[in-house]
This record gives C-alpha cells, structure tokens and sequence, in this order.
C-alpha cells in the first residue's frame, strides 16, 4: 500500500441529540482507504455504521453533529468545508449507494433522468452527451438500454439496485460507499450484485467502503475489513487475517454465525444480550458485558491495541 | 400512543387501571409536547376565556344584571336614549339597534356554541369512530358499504345542504349539531379513523383477544375503540370548528332558527342597515364576529397540535 | 388507468343518484306539496299550478313521483322560478353558472399556488417563527368568519380606498350603450383563460418531455409571451374596456377566496413535506449535491403533491361552500347567490335546481382532481 489514500478517517467521533440524551454514535473512529481498494465495515445495527457512511458525505440530520476528528477526501480535510464546497464534493468526488436503494430513486421521475439530473449538476455535458453517459452506464451495470426512460416502479428490486449503483458511478466519483447495497435483495440477486460491483470496481480502479450486518457479503467483497462495535472499530484488518484468524472475541462470534466461511470445524460462540445502549455505555472495553472471556481489566480499562501487522485489535484476551 | 403490546390477562377493573396508568403517564408527556408546539396552548388559552365568558353569564343575570334591561332576547335598555347605543359603563359593548346588551347576549351566546360545538363533536366522532372500528375490523361487503357511503358524504357540501334543509324544513342547533355529526361521521371523520383503525386491528393483542375466545363486538369495543381515542378526540377538535362556523354562518343568512347566537347578532345588525358603517357602529360587527373566529381558530389550533402529537409520521425525530 | 377512472366516474353516477334521492326526501319532508309554494305566490296564475303539478307529478303515489322527480333532474326540467317568474330554473342557472365557475376556478389555483408555496417554506423551516406567525395567520384565515372578513374587504378597499367597486357583477353605467351583453363578453374572457391554462399545461408536459425541470425564467416567459398576446388581443377588440370592468368586480371576491382558502393547501403541504422529507430519495438528492432550494423543489415538493392533491379533492366540498358565502356576501351573482337567496325567499324550484348544480360541480370537481392526480402519479398512470 502506497501513496496518499483516498480516503483517511481520523478518530472521527459524532452524537445524536435526542430528547432522552446524547447517543455517542461514533467514538474515535480511524480507518484509510487507498485507491482501487475495498473496506468493509461491519457490525450490528446500531454500532454507528450508517452513522459514519453519513458522516463522510456530511449529510447528518439536524440533530447530529461532528464533534471530533478529520476526514480527508484526497488529502483535504471535508469537515472544514462550506456547505457549498461540500456540496460540489458529493457525487463527483465521493457517492453513496444506499441503504434500501428500493427507496433512494424518486418515484414521479424516470430512472434515466435521475442519472442525468446528477450529472448536470457536476460535469455540464450536452443533453445529447449526458443521454450517451447514461446508457453507457446502463451498460456497465448491466442494465438493458430499453429501461432508460422507465419509472423506477417498472423495475425489480435488482434493476433499481443496478440503476441506484449506476447513479453512484455516475459522475466518476474517487470512492463510493456502498450502505448495505444487497440487505432487501434476495440471495441469488444478491450474489449476481455483488459480483457486478466488483467487477465494476476493478474495471474502474475505483475505492470503495461497503457497510454491512452481513459477514458473508463482506467477505465477498472487501480486501481490508473492519469490525464495528458500539461506536468504535474494535478489529481491522486484511479480510483473510480477520476472518481467518480473528483477534478480537466479537470477531469470532460474528464469523461464527456464518459457518460457511471457513471450511473447518470450528467451537461456536453465542452472543448473550443486546448492544450497548450508547447514551451511556460500559466502562472500560464496551463489548464486556457480552464477552465470554471478560476479566476485571476490560471492566475498567480502555483495552489496548493487540498488532499482529497489519492486522490489530483492542481486547484485554486476544484470541491465539 | 404508548399501547401495550399485548392485553394481559386480568379482570375488567385492573385492567382498565393499568390503562388508566399508562394514560396518566402518556398524558404528562404528551402535555409536556403540546406546550411545545406554542400554537395549541394560544387555542387553549383563548377557549378558556370564552369559558369563563359563557359560564360568568348566568351569574351576572342573577346578581349584578336586571334581566328584563340585560336579556340576550326580550331585554332593553332603559337607560339609553337612541339604539343603538356606544359603549357605556353600564353596556360596555353597547347595544344593538333592538336596544339589547350586546356584551349580553356575546356571553349568552358563548355557551351556547360551546353546547353546540360539543353535541356536535360527540356525534360525529361516536359515529365516525365506530364506522371506522367497524370497517377496518370486519372488512368485507360492510366495509364497501361504508366506504361508499362515505365518498358521498365528502361529495357533499355540508353548508349548502343546510342552507337548503333550513329553508324547506327548518332546522334549529340540535337538528344542525345531528345533521353535521352524521355528514362528518359516516364521511372524512369515519374514513380517517378507518385507515386509523387498520394499524390497530392487525396488533398483536387484536389476535390474542381473537384467539382468546372474543366476541367480534367485544373485540371492537373493548380493543380497538380505546385505541382509537386520541385520534377521534382529535378529530372532535375540527368538529366542533366546523359546527361552530357553519352555525354562524346560517344565522347569519338567518335561516336558523335560534333565539340568539353570533351570527345571529350579525344578522340583525345587517338587517338594520349598520353592516358598513363599520367604524361608527363597530361594536355591532367587531365583538361577535371576532368571538366567531377566535373560537374556531382555537379548536383549529387545538386540534392541529394535537396532530403532531398524535400522528407518528409528524413526530421530530 | 382507464379501469380506474371507469370506477370512479360509476361511482361519480352512484354518487349523483343518491344526491337527487336525498333531495327528493328533504322536498318531501317539508309540509305541504310542492305546488303549494306557487299557489302562495299571487304573481303565479293557477293554470301554471297545475301544469307544475303535472310536471312534478304531484297526483301520483310517492315512488312516481320519485322517479319523475330524477327523470325531471337528469333532463334539467327544474320548473319555473317564482323569483325570477317567469324564467325557467335552467335558464337563470345557464346564465349564472359560468359566473361561478370562473370565481371558483381563479380562487382555486390562486390558493393552491399560494397555499403550496408558502407550506412548502414552513415546512423547510420548522419550528421557526415564520412557521408559527404564517400558520397562526393561515389558520385565522382559514377559520375566519368568512362574511365578516369578506366585509372587511369591501369596507376596506372598496369602501374606504375606493379601489374596487362594492360588489357585484359589472357597473351598469358602463355596459349602457355597450355593443355587446355581458354574458357573450364574459365567455370570451373564460376562453381566453382556458387558452391560458392551456399553454400553462403544455408547458409543464414540453418541461416533462425534456428530463427533470425546466429553468423556472423560461417557463416564466413563455407564458408572459402567451398572456400578452392574449392582451393584445382584448386591446384591439373595442370590448376590452368592458372585459376590463368585469375584471375589476372580480378582484375583491376572488381574493377574498383566495386568502381564507390558502391556508388549507398550506397546513396540508406542510405535513405532506415533512413526510416526504423523511424518505430515501431525499438523502439520496442531497448525496447527489444538488442544492438545497432543488431538492426541496424538484423531490420533496414534486412527491408532496400527490397527497396534498389527494386531500385537496376530500376539501373540494369545503371550498364550493366557501365560494357560495363568498358569493352571497359580494352579491355576485352566481350559483352560491342564487342558492341562498332562493332559499331566503323560498323559491322552492330555483333552490332545488342551484342545489343539483351545485352538487353537480363538486362532483366534476371531484372528477377533474381524480384526472389530474393520475395524470401526477406516473405509478397510476400505466
């Protein structure tokens, strides 16, 4: 790995303020993304996923707010940007293909004019060269030309995620996140998706970070994982390191849900209890009170960082 | 709405406890949202005072005002020597060009808006709410029929109708608070609730009490009525609102009959010829036609507030 | 789609159907038979009573006379009215309908427009204080004693200011030695706005046509274009003056509509923006980066319609009872008027006949929003 990332996050931390408090939802969060490389984050809903793919767009609703680190999008920080130099930033350097991407098409416009609407706002081509872009794009995602001029209701739920992913690609964004790209699609669609993105991805030597719940559609896709637990990243790193011979406790609970991944037999962790409540939660390593292996130090003390390479954690009892 | 995932098993009197409870406890934070939205406490805060005004008139009659001088109807103002009078000490809005109290017959008619209003809220939202309970619940040729029935009632336009009946049969404020309970009931009111009624009727609790042995009445009445209360008493708010403008405004075309009512003040205040002598003569339009909008503005108020409390899609995050 | 609105329009003549019936039971309701009314009429010589017992079929049992009673409304045979002796029904409601169609219709967009933008600002600023000055304002408005507030306006500024005249439908001084009557200018006039709506609606399908919003300048001047030329028109005519007239009595009550109507749409488009803030596509406008004021515009506003559209048809019987006070207050001669003041002098045929109308129309209104909602809706319009 070499050369400046893409996309560097640095102990990034942002709250919610709710009537019943402040929810912590993403806690000293880093990670860096180098160009034509995959991340994965995952996690459990409500382990601040959604909140960092947000927060990278700078698309938080009103009552969130940024409260610590930085985010560099090609070397420049987006946190110090002005609404309007973030808003030339979006799409055209860094897009997002979303979470329920069934929803994230209008559905009073046709699907084509979506694209071009995007595409008129950052690269001002010609009615005729915007018309050529979107078929092209149609093509590259595998979607049938004839469908252009269609309303997204006229679509399956896998042609809208082919047009939402299109969409993201449109304006040759440098990285692209893709929120649970797959989570409303079933299986088989899901796997023809997943294996068109990442051939779109290394067509275009294009970054990108997935975000999912899903162990397996992260191991699909992504070259470098991270795992997310109650706001912070608690394991990361390379996706056959990681899955193969996890570090933290939570890891191997979560590759243990999904049998199928490693071939081997292997002891089978359950997960006891509910994800923290993150207006207040535990002292010392947060994952604690559901750790099968938990001892006084991790319920008082930060854990430290455990580094095999590139390959760390934060537990208090790594795993051999 | 905070309800219950599921209806214990318990007898009637601790049930209705435990929802007695919950409702308390629902009703303090649910207070705690409505001072926040500003606009209702306004509504509140005026309906109060045309209360105090409507319940302050019969003690007045009976203590400081001599009735055949102060009453709304058949008194008349002895001490005055032209009709109508200014604003004095002793009628501090005047009289009207019949020689009566003004601020007299403002209060007499207060309540019986009030009375109105509410007759006519309870009408419409026991109507509205059982058509709406009923048709969610049994679905089917029942639900058709009712649906139908109810795209008729929206068809109609309430005001005409009345302008109408009150000139061939003659109506007076019960005959008007039945005829706009039964218009908004079996129409928008019942139709509201209905798709109200449909979240409700698939509930878990709905199931348990099926599965339990209950009667499809008992089910109605007992599970999903309660649930729909917030919502109808929400929807009394607007009726009343409705009743209230659509009385003033048939009185004041003077095809109801009434004894005295706003509009009705109005009414005779046209038909004296003061109606554009608006500011020599102000005290025979301003009093009541602002209590009329003030009135309705404040139910409208109410029950709007009401709304972003009761309707989940309009909750802040 | 087409299956859709056959529904619709079947239930429309359901609709209709009962309607009549239920006038048929309040005519019946009241004491006396309906002939009687003209027999108090010293004006009304009694050859006319019997003919009109035969038309409304006075001598037959109930349920023929029922069926004469519909028969006689789907013909439009409403009889003679005794308040405008010797003129048939028909022929005082062919003159004043159109007068309260244009009211209606002006008021409407005026308000819809009026009612849209301004919900679509509060909605983009909750909490603030323009949300809660414009809504306290709006709901006044909207609950105002409309007689009241409609006299205020006349006081206002006809009274005092003199701007507009008091009422009415034309200055009579004006329109003495005028070449032509007032109802074949006023059809002229109605023409002229039908071309307007016209341009307005293709220029909203050419903006389809061409992907998502055309530039709001252009729409703008296309038709600024249309509405000169339309002037022009009128200018060289030699009736303009007399157009000019009716205009300016038009003035007053249509704002007066306009403005107790408004708050309607506004409240509506309010609640139907912050639903429609909430949904993915939204996000999805903002991740594209497209300003603030487009996606407001373009995706919030463009989905808000549909159910503000929706609500708009269940208020449309609100709004006609809007305009029949309107009507009655500014004494414009329309079917609002002519209903109540039917109803006041009890010219039974007239009353009953202004009613059908106006029953009638809410039902087309009813009929041209259900349109109009397909025509928005491209998942409706298959």
């Amino acid at each position: 790995m070499s050369g400046r990332p893409v996309l560097a996050v640095e102990g990034l931390s942002m709250q919610y303020e709710t009537s019943a408090g402040l929810v912590r939802a993403v806690d000293g969060v880093s990670f860096a993304v180098q160009r034509g490389q995959a991340l994965g984050l995952v996690g459990e809903s409500g382990c601040g996923k959604s909140s960092i793919a947000l927060s990278l767009l700078r698309l938080l609703p009103e009552n969130a707010r940024i409260t610590g680190g930085r985010i560099l999008l090609n070397g420049e920080d987006v946190t110090a940007l002005t609404e309007e130099q973030m808003r030339a930033r979006r799409w055209s350097s860094i897009s997002l293909v979303f979470q329920a991407a069934m929803n994230s098409l209008n559905p009073v416009y046709r699907v084509g004019d979506q694209i071009v609407e995007a595409l008129d706002e950052h690269v001002r081509l010609s009615r005729e060269d915007a018309n050529a872009r979107v078929r092209e794009l149609f093509d590259l995602v595998g979607l049938d030309r004839a469908h252009i001029d269609n309303y997204p209701h006229e679509y399956s739920g896998g042609m809208k995620q082919r047009a939402v992913i299109a969409m993201a690609l449109s304006c040759d964004p440098d990285i692209v996140i893709a929120d649970e790209p797959t989570t409303a699609l079933d299986v088989i669609v899901q796997d023809r998706i997943l294996r068109e993105m990442r051939r779109v991805r290394a067509e275009l030597n294009m970054s990108m970070i997935y975000i999912s719940h899903d162990m397996a559609v992260i191991a699909e896709v992504s070259d470098v994982v991270g795992v997310m637990y109650a706001g912070r990243i608690v394991e990361m790193g390379s996706t056959a390191d990681v899955f193969e011979s996890p570090i933290h406790p939570y890891t191997r609970a979560l590759v243990s849900a999904f049998p199928s991944i490693s071939g081997e037999k292997q002891e089978l962790i359950t997960l006891p209890g509910e994800p923290p409540n993150l207006m207040d939660p535990p002292a010392g390593c947060r994952f604690h009170p559901r750790c099968p292996f938990a001892t006084d130090a991790c319920r008082t003390e930060e854990p430290p960082a455990v580094r095999r390479g590139e390959h760390y954690a934060f537990c208090w009892n790594p795993l051999e | 709405m905070n309800e219950p995932g599921y209806a214990p098993a318990m007898g009637d009197a601790s049930l209705w406890r435990v929802r007695l409870g919950l409702a308390a406890g629902s009703v303090r934070e649910n207070w705690a949202l409505f001072t926040k939205t500003r606009i209702g406490v306004i509504g509140l805060v005026i309906i109060g005072l045309y209360a105090l005004l409507a319940g302050a008139h019969p003690i007045l009659m009976n203590t400081v005002w001599e009735e055949r001088v102060y009453d709304p109807v058949v008194g008349y103002a002895f001490d005055e020597t032209r009709q109508p009078a200014p604003p004095s000490l002793s009628h501090p809005l005047g009289t009207d060009p019949l020689g009566r109290d003004v601020l007299s017959q403002l209060m007499f008619s207060a309540r019986t808006e009030f009375l109105l209003g509410l007759l006519a809220a309870v009408v419409t939202v026991s109507i509205g709410t059982t058509v709406g309970a009923v048709s969610a619940y049994f679905g089917g040729i029942i639900d058709t029929l009712l649906m139908r029935l109810a795209d008729i009632m929206i068809m109609m336009p309430g005001i005409s109708v009345l302008i109408v009946l009150s000139a061939l049969i003659g109506v007076d404020h019960l005959e008007l608070a039945l005829i706009i309970g039964i218009l908004s009931g079996f129409g928008g009111t019942g139709v509201i609730l209905k798709s109200q009624a449909l979240s409700v009727v698939v509930k878990p609790y709905v199931e348990a009490a099926r599965i339990a042995g209950g009667g499809p009445l008992h089910i109605v009445f007992v599970h999903v009525i309660p649930n729909l209360l917030p919502l109808s008493f929400l929807y009394m708010m607007f009726t009343v609102t409705g009743a209230i403008f659509s009385e003033a405004v048939l009185s004041f075309l003077g095809l109801l009959d009434v004894r005295m009512s706003w509009g009705l003040m109005i009414h005779t205040t046209e038909s004296a010829g003061y109606l554009l002598q608006v500011a020599e003569y102000w005290w025979l339009i301003f009093p009541a036609s602002l209590s009329i909008t003030l009135l309705c503005s404040s139910f409208y108020l109410v029950g709007r507030s009401m709304d972003e409390i009761v309707n989940p899609r309009l909750r802040r995050s | 789609m087409t299956s859709y609105l056959l529904t619709r329009t079947a239930q429309m003549g359901l609709t209709l159907f009962v309607f009549l019936s239920l006038v048929f039971v309040i005519v019946n309701a009241q004491p006396g038979d309906v002939s009687n009314f003209y027999s108090l009429d010293p004006d009304i010589p009694p050859e006319t009573r019997e003919k009109m017992q035969d038309l409304f079929g006075i001598n037959e049992p109930l349920w023929k006379q029922y069926l004469v009673h519909v028969r006689n409304a789907l013909s439009g045979n409403f009889g003679v009215s005794f308040g405008h002796y010797p003129r048939t029904v028909m022929d005082v409601i062919g003159e004043r309908l159109p007068r309260t169609v244009v009211l209606f219709l002006t008021a409407t967009v005026f308000s819809f427009y009026m009612g849209f933008g301004l919900g679509k600002i509060i909605a983009w600023r909750r909490g603030g204080w323009t949300e809660y000055t414009t809504t306290l304002g709006g709901v006044t408005l909207y609950t105002v004693f409309t007689p009241w507030f409609g006299l205020m306006m006349i006081w206002l500024f006809a009274f005092q200011a003199g701007w507009f005249p008091i009422g009415k439908f034309l200055d009579p001084v004006i329109w003495r030695d005028a070449p032509t009557d007032a109802n074949s200018v006023f059809l002229r006039m109605m023409l002229s706005a039908a071309v307007m709506s016209a341009a307005a609606v293709a220029m909203f399908a050419i903006s389809r046509r061409l992907g998502i919003g055309l530039p709001a300048p252009v729409r703008a001047l296309a038709l600024a274009g249309v509405a000169a030329a339309i002037g022009g028109v009128w200018l060289v005519s030699g009736i303009g003056h007399l157009a000019w007239d009716i205009v300016r009595h038009m003035v007053l009550p249509v704002a007066t509509l306009t403005l107790i109507s408004f708050a309607g749409t506004m409240l509506l488009t309010r609640n139907s923006m912050l639903e429609a803030m909430r949904e993915d596509y939204v996000t999805a406008a903002r991740a594209k980066g497209l300003p603030e004021a487009k996606v407001r515009d373009r995706h919030v506003a463009r989905n808000a319609l549909l159910p503000v559209v929706t609500s708009f048809v269940f208020s449309l019987a609100f709004a006609v009872d809007g305009s029949v006070i309107i009507e009655s207050v500014f004494s414009w001669p329309g079917m609002g008027q002519t209903l109540v003041d039917a109803a006041i002098n009890e010219d039974l045929p007239l009353a009953i006949g202004a009613f059908v109308f106006v029953g009638l129309f809410v039902l087309i209104a009813h009929l041209v929003a259900d349109l109009l909602y397909v025509y928005l809706d491209p998942r409706l319009r298959g």
